[in-house]
């Protein structure tokens, strides 16, 4: 009996330490990031990291810092070589459309509790729809913002131009849009605004003007196909085409968004498409007028606004303890009370989840509060559509002929056949 | 005890050479690991619709696939205009710069050598930041000194303009290329034998005579390999063009290079971007041949 005893206490106290040796098993993570707001700087990750490491000592992370020049070749060479992180951040169109439509994303189900799904679909069901592929969730999404564009308030100004903005709504009319244009053109502005396709960085903002000018859709609403050969995607075509042959817009192959918001920065246009909050804390301070953040321009008054969420995935290394602990950090940054407000906050975008409420009253960040009557605007995220990689390219390929003078129908169809999967 | 000493002396010879494969041993691996090793590689998976997700044997579908391909047409074209234009500029240019300069002084052949070399070792990305800048449509230098010299009179988007911007791409790439040449050219003309030169001159021989009869045949093989460096150079332009231009205006500045990576890393399509760079391999290798030849009948 004594002996049985004796045995019996030796199995419970080695499953025991067995339990607390795994309990406090260390486990290494790495995190790449692209530049999202302030999670491009050290400082500000590392103290996420720190706050993490309070609550979970045992798990490290390392993070490494991309850019969207090569991050992107960055991702597919680790991909090849099997030396992908354990966490990406970054919005759906690379995490779900791209790598998750190819296999490489762990789902991530699980942290989708019936708790999260209620409260991010109370502030967009786009973002819950945008993070999922197949029944699958690729995404955990941390923030949001719509992408706007700006007007140099007092180019306006001085052209007696504002009277076509409604600066209540932050909207106006394409018919408004147009005068405004003409308005500043008499005034003697070199360059209202700038068509920008000399490649992809910031093509939201051309795709959103085109679109807008008579409410065409991008894509169809099941995201399957390309449909900018509509009626309505035509004639806006055809309008910033025939604008730009007035003079009323400059379109300008040879630079991308970058180098557009540097000359509106320094006053050199006086628009920019590829506005929002990110880039208006970025180049503020360089501009010597007030930047004023407007909608696109409809013909109905009523934008839609392209979206951008970003967030988490986790690349399938196939080691379930590193997925584990790569969840335990999204799920800290994410859904944290203390923490995800503050992880938002960093990116100075919007929260996704509705229970973070308003981050921004109060703090040096409080004019980011601009861009919150936007929110409504929001549209379909349609950056999930399959091929969206070569769509990207073809788009300012297409924008490149159209202004080099081409018959706009006929390259809008060589641009459709280019891009819908065939 | 004849055959014994040929004995030893081939031991001798087998032990030298292994001791020199020993010391070869290391490059060798690196170089079978990181040249052998890709090339074949991407020889076999051209013959593949190897991507992210598929690896199946299709053929000489991706060569045929090249063929069709309006984009890889042009960019063919443009590879072969920078080719075609470069190569022999920037041969003749530093030809022309090392015979001016290498009987000057010490410190002027230097400085010389000094500011044709500085683009080298600055880096692509930080010239090419210059360059931009000024190529700039709005602000930049070149619209600045051309509007005050009366040469233009509006600015010219030199980057977004299709006529304009290929031009500028080889502009840079000279400014970029000519730097080694003059180096290798400024020590192939100072070692050609001064006692030939001063025996043509003796005997009459004018400079033109001196140039082409006597020092052109010796530096010859300075020139072939200036040539076939600067061929593969500019084959293999890809940053300038992915840092500039991606390609446009409406491919205007495409080359295959970018086109092999806008397939391969964009796309992830990489057996049809290593069928891509294996007819670049196959160009490379007929323009190095002819190359080759015409140095060789040169010569003799």
């Amino acid at each position: 009996m004594k002996k049985t005893l004796a045995l019996l206490l030796a199995a419970v106290m080695l499953l025991s330490l067995s339990a607390v040796s795994l309990a406090e098993e260390k486990v290494a993570i790495t995190m790449w990031t692209y530049p999202i707001g302030a999670w491009k700087d050290a400082d500000t990750v590392n103290g996420i990291v720190a706050a993490f490491n309070e609550k979970y000592p045992n798990i490290s992370v390392s993070v490494e810092y991309l850019d969207y020049q090569s991050g992107d070749d960055q991702v597919t060479g680790a991909i090849e070589a099997g030396t992908t992180p354990d966490i990406i951040m970054e919005g759906p169109e690379r995490l779900v459309s791209n790598w998750g439509a190819k296999g490489k994303m762990v789902d991530l189900a699980d942290l989708w509790t019936e708790e999260a799904l209620k409260d991010i679909s109370a502030v967009s069901e786009a973002v819950v729809a945008a993070c999922q592929l197949d029944g699958k969730y690729y995404e955990y999404p941390l923030c949001m913002t719509t992408h706007t564009m700006a007007i140099n308030y007092e180019a306006f100004e001085k052209a007696d131009a504002l009277k076509y903005l409604d600066q209540d709504t932050r909207t106006w009319t394409t018919e408004n849009f147009e005068l405004a244009m003409k308005a500043l053109k008499d005034s003697g502005v070199a360059h209202t605004g700038i068509v920008y396709c000399g490649g992809q960085g910031g093509d939201q903002g051309t795709r959103a003007l085109a679109m807008n000018l008579y409410s065409a859709s991008f894509t169809n609403p099941e995201h399957t196909e390309y449909t900018m050969n509509s009626e309505a995607g035509i004639k806006g075509l055809q309008k910033l085409q025939d604008m730009v042959n007035e003079g009323l817009l400059t379109a300008d192959p040879g630079i991308v968004a970058g180098d557009e918001l540097q000359l509106f920065a320094n006053g050199t246009a006086n628009m920019s498409l590829a506005w929002n909050a990110a880039n208006a804390a970025n180049y503020a301070s360089q501009a010597q007028f007030t930047p004023y953040a407007m909608a696109f321009p409809s013909d109905d008054g009523v934008p839609e606004l392209a979206g951008g969420i970003w967030g988490f995935g986790i690349f399938n290394n196939n080691d379930e303890k590193r997925i584990a602990a790569a969840k335990e950090f999204i799920k800290f940054v994410s859904d944290d009370p203390v923490q995800g407000p503050k992880s938002v906050f960093a990116t100075g975008f919007f929260p996704v989840r509705a229970s973070f409420g308003d981050i921004y009253t109060g703090t040096e960040k409080e004019a980011n509060k601009e861009f919150s009557v936007f929110m409504p605007y929001l549209g379909d995220y349609y950056s999930v559509t399959p091929n969206w990689p070569v769509q990207r390219t073809e788009w300012w390929n297409l924008l490149q002929r159209i202004f080099a003078g081409g018959d706009v129908k006929a390259e809008v169809e060589t641009y459709i056949n280019n891009v819908n999967v065939k | 005890m004849q055959y014994t000493l040929t004995q030893q002396a081939r031991q001798r010879r087998r032990r030298e050479n292994l001791v020199g494969y020993a010391f070869m041993l290391p490059s060798l691996l690196f170089f079978l690991g990181f040249v052998i090793f890709p090339m074949g590689m991407a020889l076999v998976t051209s013959f593949t619709d190897y991507s992210m997700t598929t690896f199946g044997f299709v053929g000489l579908s991706n060569y045929i696939r090249a063929f069709k391909d309006a984009v890889f047409i042009k960019s063919l074209g443009n590879t072969l205009v920078i080719v075609l234009v470069s190569v022999p500029l920037v041969t003749l240019f530093s030809l022309w710069v090392a015979s001016a300069v290498y009987k000057s002084s010490q410190f002027t052949s230097s400085l010389i050598r000094i500011i044709f070399y500085l683009p080298i070792v600055t880096g692509t990305v930080a010239v090419t930041v210059v360059w931009k800048w000024m190529f700039n449509n709005y602000y930049g230098l070149l619209n600045y000194v051309f509007k005050s010299l009366g040469i233009i009179s509006s600015n010219i988007n030199w980057l977004g303009n299709p006529a304009t911007a290929l031009w500028c791409i080889i502009t840079i790439l000279f400014t970029t290329s000519i730097g080694q040449p003059i180096v290798l050219y400024i020590s192939a003309l100072a070692n050609v034998d001064p006692s030939l030169v001063e025996a043509g001159e003796v005997d009459g021989a004018n400079h033109m005579q001196v140039f082409w009869k006597i020092k052109w045949p010796q530096i010859m093989p300075t020139t072939l390999y200036i040539l076939v460096i600067t061929t593969i150079n500019s084959f293999q332009c890809f940053a300038l063009i992915q840092l500039l231009t991606s390609g446009g205006p409406n491919n205007a500045t495409n080359t295959i290079m970018y086109n092999i990576y806008y397939h391969a890393y964009k796309l992830n399509e990489y057996g049809y971007g290593n069928a891509m760079g294996i007819l670049l391999a196959l160009l490379i290798a007929i323009f190095s041949f002819f190359q080759f030849r015409l140095a060789k009948s040169d010569n003799e």
